[in-house]
């Protein structure tokens, strides 16, 4: 079977730092993929390179064995195949239109007639347990958890077979995070989605993913199945941020 | 329409904007209303010359004894429109320039703001001058060469708007789902670059109603039979000597138009805007 998502030597520079030095990695379908790594490490940067947001100077993508190419034409076939959920979703919501018209716009895009686009939205937005009524609000009206709730629905709606998270659980609480890990991976499950997922926080890798890469400084610096990776990490970089947990000194503040 | 009546209500809150509410309430029912019920304003009655103001003539006459309240009124009408129509066109072109540059980037952003810069290389009323020593006078080729002087302003703020936007999520979330760009463009740039284009544009307002006086006043804008608070001024100065009412009715009208719009539109700016430290 064809990967979801092969890089091979990935090269991109900022001015004098290299974003991306020479990343090569193969995601198989159907899985879900983690990829770690520090803030700077260059994941976020891989993932727009990989949605096509971000040219690279040097190396091939091949998103479900085709080279990714620029241009519009093969933007609209890609959308069909790919498409991100950003790191804050009430910012991927365009504020001064309701939520009925950005669901509206896939249709467009996917010339469906409106009736058969909101059919299939009803559907996806009762396994996200989002009110029917959510679609009528403006993105400003509506809660921080149901404006990432929307922007997945939104996602959804474009039927694709990759979806890439970045950060899925930034900014929720521990008990909203499990849900919404738990949605991921019930919608990649019923609908044999590719998942990557994109994050700094290794204990939801070790719930979510199967398996996972290791970034620093634009390098993939370790890989394998979760459980060996950080059960027995190799490299002294992935221990170091297995390591890391913040931790708080009491501090003696009288006198 | 809430929120419009609700931005009023916040304006006439504060003593600036109460005072440009009501002088612009005020020009507008003396520019729409004035004509309606008013003597005919070219009516001559040349035994009624430079009458001072009386209840027959409630701004006096002028040197062939038409009635300057008429004229006042009807030269006000006309340089609202004008000064409406330029600011309305600048901003609607000069937004869409800019937002087209500040998308685009590259090659043509610096072609965009090259032109940019010429134009706002030259003072406005010399520019003007010289589009008018080319183009010839005329009222349609007037609101024409002014909105041209003034769309770099516009284009400006459209562009660094848009550059900001070009970034954000939900615009990368749009262009990821492969929606048409003009959709983009008109559904999601242009509703987020309109608030502090409507208050530039109603800043503006004017320094545009000026700029039109003081070209009229000059002979290069409006020509008659028409007659703007510009020619107006122009007309009571040649015979001044005569009768100062003419000059300083147009003028006093100029004073209060020009001050309300300022007014109105500084306190629009902190209604809508209230991070922005002002369009210049």
């Amino acid at each position: 079977m064809t990967d979801a998502i092969a890089i091979s030597n990935a090269q991109l520079r900022f001015g004098e730092t290299a974003a991306l030095d020479g990343v090569s990695l193969t995601i198989p379908q159907g899985t879900c993929f983690g990829i770690v790594g520090e803030s700077g490490s260059g994941k976020t940067t891989l993932m727009r390179a990989v949605l096509g947001l971000q040219k690279l100077d040097q190396g091939e993508i091949r998103i479900l064995g085709k080279p990714l190419v620029h241009g519009r034409a093969a933007l609209r076939e890609r959308a069909s195949f790919i498409q991100p959920i950003f790191q804050d979703p009430a910012a991927s919501l365009s504020p001064r239109s309701r939520i009925r018209t950005l669901m509206n716009e896939v249709g467009t895009v996917l010339r469906e007639p409106h009736a058969a686009t909101h059919e299939r939205l009803a559907v996806i937005l009762g396994r996200l347990s989002l009110p029917p009524g959510v679609i009528d609000k403006y993105p400003h009206e509506i809660s921080g958890g149901q404006a990432r709730r929307v922007a997945i629905a939104r996602a959804l709606l474009m039927k694709p077979s990759i979806l890439i998270a970045d950060e899925p659980t930034a900014g929720l609480d521990v008990s909203v995070q499990g849900d919404l890990l738990n949605l991921l991976q019930d919608i990649r499950r019923s609908q044999n989605i590719t998942l990557v997922v994109i994050s700094h926080n290794l204990a939801i890798m070790r719930l979510i993913a199967e398996n996972a890469v290791v970034m620093r400084a634009g390098n993939v610096i370790e890989g394998g199945e979760v459980g060996s990776l950080f059960g027995s990490p190799q490299e002294v970089y992935t221990r170091d941020l297995l390591a890391a947990w913040p931790s708080i000194r009491a501090v003696n503040t009288k006198g | 329409m809430s929120g419009f009546f609700a931005t009023l209500k916040r304006i006439g809150s504060e003593r600036d904007g109460w005072l440009g509410l009501a002088f612009t309430l005020a020009i507008l029912v003396f520019a729409l209303i004035g004509p309606l019920v008013g003597p005919d304003p070219n009516a001559i009655d040349i035994k009624a010359r430079f009458a001072a103001p009386e209840l027959a003539h409630l701004l006096g006459t002028d040197n062939l004894g038409r009635d300057l309240a008429a004229r006042t009124s009807v030269g006000t009408r006309y340089a609202l429109t004008l000064a409406v129509m330029i600011v309305v066109i600048s901003s609607i072109i000069g937004s869409l320039i800019g937002i087209v540059a500040g998308i685009a980037g590259g090659w043509v952003d610096r072609a965009v703001t090259a032109v940019f810069d010429i134009v706002n290389a030259f003072p406005p009323l010399i520019l003007a001058f010289a589009l008018i020593a080319l183009y010839g006078k005329g009222s349609a080729t007037f609101v024409l060469l002014v909105t041209v002087v003034f769309i770099p302003q516009f284009g400006r703020m459209a562009r660094a708007r848009a550059q900001t936007l070009r970034n954000l999520s939900f615009i990368e979330a749009e262009r990821m789902l492969a929606v048409h760009p003009v959709t983009i463009v008109v559904r999601h740039y242009l509703p987020n670059v309109a608030g502090p284009i409507i208050v530039l544009a109603s800043m503006n307002l004017p320094v545009v109603i000026a700029f039109e006086a003081s070209l009229s006043f000059l002979g290069f804008g409006v020509q008659p039979p028409n007659s703007s608070l510009g020619t107006l001024i122009k007309d009571g100065f040649v015979s001044i000597n005569q009768s100062w009412w003419p000059t300083v009715a147009a003028a006093l009208v100029l004073a209060i138009a020009t001050l309300g719009a300022t007014l109105l539109g500084e306190a629009l700016r902190r209604v809508i805007d209230p991070k922005s430290t002002g369009a210049r």
